[in-house]
C-alpha cells in the first residue's frame, strides 16, 4: 500500500512539473474546417510568444451545427471564450441570445487599426453594438474553367451578352470533351432562402447596383428598371435559358460545389476561401480565372462583390475574458493576418506579403478588381430576414413554375414586398 | 397504498428486472419529450437558461397564425395518408404473393431483395435514389429517354416531387409492412380456405373473405406504425429535397427543425409538440377503428 501511494505521488509530482505554469486554454469556435483549424494554430504559437503557457485550440463545426451549439452554449453558459463567423451569422446569435459583448472598446484598445475603413465597421454593428472586429473581407468573384474556355474559343466574359454565349457554349458545345451533353453554363444554389438571394446578391452588386431587395429606408426596389432587368435576366438563367442543371432548385452549397468541382458547370462563384482547394490537383487544378461579374449596362461598372466580413466575437460569458480579449486584438496583428491570408486566403490589413499566394489567390489578397460591397440590410431593418424569406419563396414559385413573361411577375412579386414590409415594420 | 404494496412484494424480483429498464425509458423516453413540451411555453432566447422565461401559448399562437405552419401540416396529412395507402397495398400485394405457391422457387430470392432496402442505412439510399432522379445524369430520364418517352421532373418539379420521395420511401419501408403481414399469412387458418374453395368459393373471393378478415392484427400494426412513420418524414426530406421545390415537401418535422436551426426553440417544439399529439392521436384512432372494426 505504501509502494503505491509513492507511486501515485511521483506520477502526480511528474505531471505538475510537466505542465507549465500558469497553463491556459482559450476556445475558439468557427466553421472554416481544416484551413481555420490551421490558422488559429499558427496564431496560438504566435500568440504564447507574448503569453506564455496560453494555448488557443479551435473547433470547426458545419456551418448548420455552429449556430446551434453556439446560441445553445451562450445560452446555458457554457460557452467558449470567443466565435468566428461572417457577421450575419453572428447578427443571429446576438438576435436569439442578447448576449455578445459590445467589441468597440476592445477594438479602441488598438492602436493600428487605420486599415479598417468606415465601411467595415458598419458592417460589423448591429443595434448601435460592434459585435464582431472584422478580421476577413469576404470577397466573390465569377470564376470560369479556363480550360472550357479556350476548348469553344471564347474569352473571359465581361457583359452579360459575353455570359449568354459563353453559357450556350459551355453548355451545347461538349467543352469537357467526353463526348456527352452533361455540361452546363452555371453553377448556382437555390434550395435556401440565403441560397437563392445570396446568388441575386452577387448579380446585383457585381453589375454595380447597391441594393437587392430594398434600400436604407425600407423602400423595396426590384421593379425599378435597373434592378429588374438583372433581376429578370437572374430569373431566366434558372429557367428558360436552361444555363443550371434542372435539379438546380434543390441545390444548396453542397449540391452546388459537386457541381463546380465534379466538372459539370463552366461558371461559378469563387470565394477567396475557395482557391486554395480549387488550386489542388484533385480538384479544379488551378483550371479558372476569377473576374468581374457580368457588367448589365453601359453607364454602371461591373464588380467584384465583397460579400460579407468574417470577424470575431466575444460572448458575455465568456470563461476567460480578458485573455479572450487580448487574443481578439492580437488577431488584427501583423502576423496574425499574414497567417489568415496564407491559410484562408483573406484578411483585413493592407500591409502583407502577398507574394506567397498563388496567382489567383492573389487576385483577391491584391484586390485586382473594382469592388463592391453588400449593402448589409440585416444590420439596419431588424424584420429583414423574413421579408427576404418571403422574396426566396415569391422568386422560387416563379422558377419553379415559369411565367411566359417576367415583367407582370416582378412587378407582382414588388407588390407582395411592399404589403409585407408595411406589416413588419410595424 | 398497502393495496399497490401488497401487489408488489409478491412480484418484488420481477419488479426489480423491470426497475432499471423502467429507469432509462423514464430517462431517455419520457422526461426528453416532457422537457419538449416545457420548452414550448418558453421564450426562444431564454429556452436553454436555467431560469426560463415562461410565455404561456405564445409559441403556439404564433406557430398556428404562421400560413407556412398550415400548408405544411396540410402536406404532411395528404402525404402520410398517401404513404400510407401506397406502402401497405403494396406490402400486402408482395406479401401475397409470395405466399403463393406461384413464386416457391424464387421466394427467399424475393424475401430478400424486398427486406434489403430495409436494413440499408436511409441516408446512403436516399443520396442513390436523389441521383436516380436526377434530371441531367439520372438513370430514370436516361432510361425514359432511351425508350422515346417524355422526361420525369423528379424531385425538380413541383408536380413530380411527393410521387419521388413516396417511391423512395416504399422502396425503403415497404419490406419492413410485408414482413408483419407474410407472419400473419404464415399463421392463419388454412383449412378455412379448403373449406371455401369446397364450397365453391373462387381465388378472389377466398383471399377477400377469409384469407383478408385473418389479416387483421398485421394490418392494425402495420397501419398504426406506418402512420407515426409518415407523419414524422424527416430524413428523406433532408436527402432528397431540403423541403423543395418551393417548400413542396416541407413537412412539420423539417419545417421545425429549421427553426431549430435558426435558434427559435420556443416555436419548434410547439410545432412537434404539435406533431406528438397528432401522431398519438391519429395512432390511437387508427388502432381503435382497426381493434373494433368488424371485417366480416
Amino acid at each position: 500500500m505504501r509502494a503505491l501511494r509513492r507511486i501515485g505521488s511521483l506520477l502526480a509530482a511528474a505531471f505538475l512539473a510537466c505542465a507549465p505554469a500558469g497553463a491556459q486554454t482559450l476556445n475558439v469556435w468557427h466553421d472554416l474546417g481544416d484551413n481555420g483549424i490551421a490558422w488559429f494554430e499558427r496564431m496560438s504559437a504566435e500568440f504564447a510568444k507574448t503569453k506564455p503557457g496560453v494555448t488557443v485550440r479551435s473547433l470547426s463545426f458545419p456551418t448548420d451545427q455552429w449556430f446551434g451549439r453556439v446560441i445553445s452554449a451562450v445560452n446555458t453558459d457554457s460557452a467558449p471564450d470567443l466565435i468566428f463567423n461572417n457577421y450575419e451569422r453572428v447578427i443571429r446569435i446576438q438576435a436569439q441570445t442578447n448576449r455578445i459583448m459590445d467589441m468597440k472598446p476592445v477594438l479602441e484598445g488598438v492602436a493600428d487599426r487605420g486599415f479598417l475603413g468606415e465601411d467595415d465597421l458598419r458592417v460589423a454593428t448591429f443595434k448601435d453594438r460592434m459585435i464582431i472586429i472584422p478580421m476577413q473581407r469576404v470577397q466573390m468573384a465569377l470564376g470560369v474553367r479556363k480550360s472550357w474556355l479556350d476548348k469553344v474559343g471564347d474569352k473571359f466574359p465581361e457583359s452579360w451578352d459575353d455570359v449568354r454565349r459563353v453559357a450556350v457554349k459551355f453548355r451545347d458545345n461538349d467543352p469537357d470533351g467526353n463526348g456527352k451533353a452533361d455540361t452546363f453554363g452555371f453553377a448556382l444554389q437555390a434550395a435556401k432562402p440565403r441560397d437563392l438571394i445570396h446568388m441575386l446578391d452577387l448579380f446585383t452588386f457585381g453589375s454595380g447596383l447597391r441594393h437587392t431587395l430594398v434600400d436604407p429606408a425600407g423602400k423595396v426596389i426590384i421593379d425599378e428598371p435597373a434592378h429588374a432587368q438583372v433581376l429578370e435576366e437572374f430569373l431566366k438563367t434558372y429557367s428558360g435559358y436552361k444555363f443550371v442543371a434542372p435539379d438546380t432548385v434543390n441545390h444548396s452549397f453542397t449540391e452546388m460545389y459537386q457541381v463546380i468541382e465534379g466538372g459539370r458547370a463552366g461558371m461559378f462563384r469563387v470565394g477567396d476561401w475557395n482557391v486554395r482547394k480549387w488550386d489542388q490537383p484533385n480538384v479544379l487544378g488551378g483550371d479558372f480565372i476569377s473576374g468581374p461579374w457580368p457588367k448589365f449596362a453601359a453607364g454602371r461598372d461591373n464588380a467584384v462583390v465583397i460579400g460579407g466580413m468574417r470577424g470575431i466575437a466575444i460572448p458575455e460569458n465568456s470563461p476567460n475574458k480578458q485573455l479572450a480579449i487580448e487574443f481578439a486584438r492580437f488577431m488584427l496583428t501583423k502576423p496574425a493576418q499574414q497567417a489568415s491570408l496564407e491559410t484562408i486566403g483573406a484578411a483585413v490589413r493592407k500591409d502583407l506579403d502577398v507574394g506567397v499566394l498563388s496567382e489567383r489567390s492573389q487576385f483577391f489578397a491584391r484586390a485586382q478588381g473594382k469592388l463592391v460591397a453588400y449593402d448589409f440590410p440585416e444590420s439596419i431593418h431588424a424584420w429583414y430576414p423574413e421579408l427576404e424569406a418571403a422574396y426566396h419563396r415569391k422568386l422560387l414559385s416563379g422558377i419553379t413554375n415559369p411565367p411566359a413573361d417576367w415583367k407582370p411577375f416582378i412587378a407582382d412579386a414588388a407588390r407582395e414586398m411592399r404589403d409585407l414590409v408595411a406589416r413588419l415594420a410595424k | 397504498m398497502t393495496g399497490a404494496f401488497a401487489q408488489i412484494w409478491p412480484n418484488r424480483v420481477f419488479y426489480l428486472f423491470v426497475l432499471p429498464f423502467a429507469a432509462l425509458t423514464i430517462l431517455f423516453g419520457v422526461w426528453p419529450i416532457l422537457l419538449s413540451i416545457q420548452i414550448s411555453f418558453t421564450a426562444s432566447a431564454s429556452a436553454l437558461r436555467a431560469a426560463p422565461s415562461y410565455v404561456g401559448l405564445a409559441n403556439y399562437a404564433a406557430v398556428f397564425a404562421d400560413p407556412l405552419f398550415i400548408a405544411s401540416l396540410s402536406r404532411t396529412l395528404v402525404y402520410t395518408v398517401l404513404a400510407v395507402v401506397a406502402n401497405l397495398a403494396f406490402a400486402l400485394a408482395v406479401a401475397t404473393l409470395l405466399d403463393s405457391t406461384l413464386l416457391e422457387r424464387a421466394n427467399l430470392f424475393f424475401r430478400l431483395a424486398i427486406f434489403l432496402p430495409v436494413v440499408t442505412p436511409d441516408v446512403a439510399g436516399y443520396v442513390v435514389w436523389r441521383w436516380l432522379f436526377d434530371r441531367s445524369f439520372g438513370a430514370v430520364n436516361a432510361a425514359l429517354s432511351a425508350l422515346d418517352l417524355p422526361g420525369f421532373g423528379g424531385l425538380s418539379s413541383i408536380n413530380t416531387v411527393t410521387a419521388s420521395i413516396l417511391i423512395a420511401e416504399l422502396w425503403h419501408h415497404a419490406g419492413f409492412y410485408m414482413l408483419i403481414f407474410l407472419a400473419n399469412l404464415a399463421i392463419r387458418d388454412r383449412a378455412l380456405e379448403e373449406a371455401a374453395a369446397i364450397d365453391g368459393a373462387t381465388s378472389w373471393q377466398r383471399w377477400r373473405w377469409v384469407v383478408l378478415p385473418q389479416l387483421r392484427p398485421a394490418l392494425v400494426i402495420n397501419i398504426v406504425y406506418a402512420t407515426i412513420q409518415f407523419l414524422k418524414t424527416f430524413t428523406v426530406v433532408v436527402v432528397m429535397t431540403k423541403g423543395g421545390p418551393n417548400d413542396h415537401t416541407n413537412f412539420v418535422s423539417y419545417y421545425a427543425y429549421q427553426l431549430f436551426d435558426q435558434g427559435r426553440y420556443g416555436e419548434a417544439t410547439a410545432m412537434a409538440t404539435i406533431l406528438f399529439a397528432l401522431v398519438i392521436g391519429l395512432s390511437l384512432t387508427a388502432y381503435r377503428i382497426g381493434d373494433k372494426a368488424a371485417w366480416r
